[in-house]
């Protein structure tokens, strides 16, 4: 015969209970999304703590940032394996949303919509947003995924056991599997260059200064100011991973 | 007795797993961003470029052209800036040379006309960032002698269009 649940035991599981949806609220109420990471939690240190910038509304979509990530970074050359790479959109009149990159926009783009049922139109440069929750970084069973002390994404290819838990957990499609190596493959903020000195290749090749990156700590670095001065946003802020890139005009259609 | 063993193995074991410069920084393996840096570099800085080729880089300072970078359109420059013995240079400069026939495609990269790029049609944003136009109208003529299609850089100069 089972036994009827004492009263004073379904009470203490009750309140229990309340207790933890309570602490769950109010946690959730104690770290609220910082979708602008300025006024958030920043990690204590010294030296630069790397952010990007990318203005929509200058970008024209020449993919220049794209082929130069691809030949400084040795990505394969297959039309799947992209560090960096440009989506257009296009929402129509009749409000359908078409997504076209035709390999990540190293070839140029070709209008696929004609001009007079298109509501309106934009490129929509994408990259690792490097995070500074990064899920990608959470999920590595390994330690091979990393964040460095710039706030760089970074992958340890002599680690990586190449289970792909990091590509899953991605949620803005930004690693792949390198196919020769077998190991997990992104965007490295080409930190080769950055150490000495040099621009990544995206920023130093973008010909309308569409992308931009800099320094988070410092309040008058040019990317301060042009999180400032522009309404920004981050992609997926719902998702809280703390992402680093700061789109300006950037459509909601856009995910 | 057993439970001293296995701990002693486990130390062991993990003493041989355990990368040695694991912790550094942080929970990863510290050599792992010395070897991040030390990765070769294709691309070098437009900056680089002057030193050598300064006539070009004062054409392209003063005109529409002043924002773009010379790999962006030239490609991958870095072993090139390297040498300066001459020989070197003009086997490494063959990748770099754009091909007179190609630049119609070329140029339309940035200049060909698209609904993202006249963001003036939809009187939202009344700017363009670039002034577009139509390859397969703009000034498509034919040579009268060659009967070829007139290339971009046959009426633009590219270093200062
Ligand atoms: C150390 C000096 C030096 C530097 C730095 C240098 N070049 Fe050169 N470059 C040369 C020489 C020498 C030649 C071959 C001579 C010639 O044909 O004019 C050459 C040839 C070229 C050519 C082919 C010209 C042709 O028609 O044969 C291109 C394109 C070029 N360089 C681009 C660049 C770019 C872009 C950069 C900057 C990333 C650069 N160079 C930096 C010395 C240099
Ligand atoms: C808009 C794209 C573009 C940019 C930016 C550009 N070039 Fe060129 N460059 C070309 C094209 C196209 C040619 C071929 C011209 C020809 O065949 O007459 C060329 C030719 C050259 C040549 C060989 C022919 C000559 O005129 O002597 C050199 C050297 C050169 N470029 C260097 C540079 C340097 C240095 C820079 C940066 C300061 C640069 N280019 C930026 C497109 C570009
Ligand atoms: C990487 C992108 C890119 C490429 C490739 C490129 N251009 Fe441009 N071009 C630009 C941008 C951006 C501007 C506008 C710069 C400004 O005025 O601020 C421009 C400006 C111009 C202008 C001046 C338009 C005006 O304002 O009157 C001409 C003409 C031109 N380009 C011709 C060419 C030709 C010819 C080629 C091929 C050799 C070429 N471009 C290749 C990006 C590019
Ligand atoms: C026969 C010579 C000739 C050729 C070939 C030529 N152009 Fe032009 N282009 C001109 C002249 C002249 C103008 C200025 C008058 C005008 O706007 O039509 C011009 C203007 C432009 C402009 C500025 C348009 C504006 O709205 O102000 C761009 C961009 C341009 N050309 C790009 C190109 C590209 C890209 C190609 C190759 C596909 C090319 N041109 C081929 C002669 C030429």
């Amino acid at each position: 015969m089972r036994k009827p649940m004492d009263k004073s035991s379904r009470r203490t599981f009750l309140k229990s209970g309340l207790v933890l949806a309570g602490g769950v609220v109010a946690s959730g109420l104690l770290k609220p999304f910082n979708a602008v990471v300025l006024a958030g939690d920043k990690p204590k240190g010294e030296g630069p703590w790397y952010g990007i910038g990318i203005d929509i509304e200058k970008c024209i979509g020449c993919g220049r940032c794209a082929k130069s990530c691809k030949l400084e970074n040795n990505v394969p050359m297959e039309p799947f394996y992209f560090r960096s790479w440009v989506e257009q959109y296009t929402i129509k009149k009749d409000g359908e949303v078409t997504i076209v990159s035709p390999n990540g926009g190293i070839d140029g783009f070709k209008q696929t919509v004609p001009d007079n049922e298109i509501f309106k139109s934009f490129f929509v440069p994408k990259m690792c947003n490097h995070c500074y929750k990064s899920p990608c970084v959470q999920v590595c069973p390994v330690g091979a995924t990393f964040v460095s002390p710039e706030g760089v994404v970074l992958v340890d290819p002599n680690y990586c056991i190449g289970c792909r838990y990091c590509v899953q957990a991605c949620p803005y499609g930004c690693r792949f599997l390198n196919p020769e190596k077998n190991v997990a493959d992104k965007c490295t903020f080409c930190y080769h260059r950055l150490q000495k000195g040099m621009s990544p290749a995206c920023f130093a090749n973008c010909p309308t200064k569409a992308r931009i990156y800099g320094n988070l700590r410092d309040k008058s670095s040019e990317l301060v100011s042009f999180i400032k001065n522009h309404t920004c946003m981050v992609l997926k802020p719902n998702l809280n991973t703390g992402s680093k890139l700061f789109y300006n005009a950037l459509s909601m259609e856009v995910r | 007795m057993t439970f001293a063993v296995v701990i002693a193995l486990f130390l062991g074991v993990r003493y041989l797993l355990v990368p040695k410069s694991f912790g550094e920084y942080g929970h990863y393996r510290g050599l792992a961003l010395a070897e991040n840096a030390d990765r070769p570099l294709h691309y070098s800085t437009s900056a680089n470029c002057a030193r050598c080729h300064e006539d070009i880089f004062g054409d392209k300072s003063k005109g529409h052209h002043a924002g773009l970078s010379c790999e962006g359109c030239h490609g991958p420059a870095g072993k090139h800036v390297l040498f300066s013995d001459s020989t070197h240079t003009i086997k490494l400069a063959d990748s770099l040379i754009l091909k007179r026939d190609s630049t119609r495609q070329f140029c339309a990269v940035c200049h060909e006309k698209n609904a993202a790029r006249i963001k003036i049609l939809f009187d939202t944003i009344n700017k363009s960032v670039v002034k577009v136009v139509e390859e397969k109208k703009h000034n498509h003529l034919f040579d009268k002698e060659t009967h070829k299609l007139l290339n971009c850089i046959e009426c633009h100069n590219p270093h200062d269009p």
